[in-house]
C-alpha cells in the first residue's frame, strides 16, 4: 500500500500505521462511524482527484475495498 | 456557485420575502420549485410567473413534507439549492399581567410556531439532502432566521424557533460540508411584509424603526439579494449573515 493511502486512512480514523490492513473493516473500528466515513471519502477524493459514486461510498467499508475502488478509477496507489 | 440553471426549491414562496426570492432567482435564470400550503396563492404566482413549479405542502406536517419530497423527485433527480423560508410570525410574552390575572402563553401556539419554523426545517432539509447525497450532489441548504434568534422580549416561540434554525445551521454545515454541501443562514431584521405589519401593528412598527439604525425597515428583495450573494460564494458556510439594517435585539 502506498504511504499516501497509509497516511490519509491513518490520520483521518486515528489509527498505527501497522494496524492498516486490507482485511481490516468499518465495523471493527471504533472511529470509523458514518461521519468520519465522510471525512475519508472527501481526504481520499481530495487527494486522488477523482469523485466515487454513492453506491461507491457506501461499498468502501474496508481498506481492500477502498484500494479496489481507487484502482478502478485509475487511482496509483 | 452559478445560480443559472441550477434546480431550487423555496418554502412559503408565494407571498412576503419568500415570493421577492423566487422571483429575484427567477430572473438569475434558475429553474424554481415553491414549496407552499396556500394553493390560490400558488395559483396566483403561476398566473404571474408560468416557469415555476408549485407543490402543495404544509412544511409543519412530517407526512405533507415527505409525499411534496417524494413529487418533486419523482421528476428530479435532486434540487441543487433548498431555501427554508416558510415560516409564521407570533408574538406573545411567557405571561402576560392583565386585569384578570395572569395570561399564559398558549402552549398550542408554541407547538404551532415551532413545528412550522423549525420542524419544518429539519423535515425539508432531511428529504432534500438524502437525495444530494445519493446523486453527489454539492449543493446549498439556506435557512431563513431572523434576528429575533438572539431573543426578542415577546417572540419566546419564535426566538426559540430561529436559535434552533441557527443551531441546525452550524451542525449540518459540520456534518454535509464534506459532501460539498454547504448550509447558511440568512437572518433578516425587521422587512416590508404584509406579515411583519400584520404581526407587530403600526405602532410597535414605528417604535421598532426608531431603533433600527438606518430608522427603515428592510425591503424583500434587500433580502433576496442577500440570499443570492451567499448561495454565490461558494466559501461562506455554517455561518449566520444577518440582515438587519443595524438591529440589535
Amino acid at each position: 500500500m502506498s504511504t499516501k493511502l497509509s497516511e490519509i486512512i491513518t490520520s483521518t480514523l486515528r489509527l498505527p500505521p501497522a494496524s492498516i490492513t486490507d482485511t481490516l473493516t468499518m465495523s471493527e473500528v471504533e472511529n470509523w462511524d458514518s461521519l468520519q466515513h465522510m471525512d475519508l471519502i472527501a481526504s481520499l477524493e481530495q487527494a486522488y482527484g477523482v469523485e466515487f459514486t454513492f453506491d461507491e461510498i457506501i461499498s468502501m467499508q474496508s481498506v481492500g475495498e477502498i484500494k479496489r475502488v481507487l484502482r478502478s478509477k485509475g487511482a496509483d496507489i | 456557485m452559478d445560480i443559472r440553471g441550477k434546480r431550487i426549491i423555496v418554502t412559503g414562496g408565494v407571498r412576503g420575502l419568500g415570493r421577492a426570492m423566487v422571483e429575484a432567482l427567477l430572473a438569475k435564470g434558475a429553474t424554481v420549485t415553491v414549496f407552499d400550503v396556500n394553493a390560490s396563492g400558488m395559483a396566483e404566482l403561476i398566473d404571474s410567473h408560468p416557469e415555476v413549479n408549485c407543490i402543495e405542502c404544509d412544511v409543519s406536517s412530517y407526512g405533507s413534507v415527505v409525499e411534496a419530497a417524494a413529487n418533486y423527485h419523482a421528476k428530479n433527480k435532486s434540487a441543487d439549492i433548498l431555501i427554508n423560508n416558510a415560516g409564521i410570525l407570533y408574538s406573545a410574552p411567557l405571561a402576560k399581567i392583565s386585569m384578570t390575572g395572569i395570561e399564559k402563553h398558549d402552549a398550542d401556539m408554541w407547538n404551532k410556531v415551532l413545528a412550522t419554523n423549525l420542524s419544518s426545517v429539519f423535515y425539508m432539509t432531511e428529504c432534500v439532502v438524502e437525495k444530494m447525497i445519493v446523486s453527489r450532489t454539492k449543493g446549498v441548504i439556506v435557512n431563513i432566521s431572523s434576528v429575533s434568534a438572539s431573543g426578542n422580549m415577546g417572540q419566546s416561540a419564535y426566538s426559540a424557533a430561529k436559535a434552533g434554525v441557527n443551531a441546525l445551521t452550524v451542525t449540518w454545515s459540520k456534518e454535509l460540508g464534506t459532501m460539498g454541501i454547504r448550509v447558511i443562514a440568512v437572518a433578516p431584521g425587521f422587512t416590508e411584509t404584509e406579515s411583519t405589519k400584520e404581526a407587530m401593528g403600526e405602532m410597535l412598527l414605528q417604535e421598532t424603526i426608531k431603533r433600527v439604525p438606518l430608522r427603515r425597515l428592510g425591503r424583500p428583495d434587500e433580502i433576496a439579494q442577500g440570499v443570492i450573494s451567499v448561495i454565490e460564494n461558494d466559501f461562506f458556510n455554517g455561518k449566520i449573515y444577518e440582515l438587519d439594517g443595524g438591529l440589535v435585539i
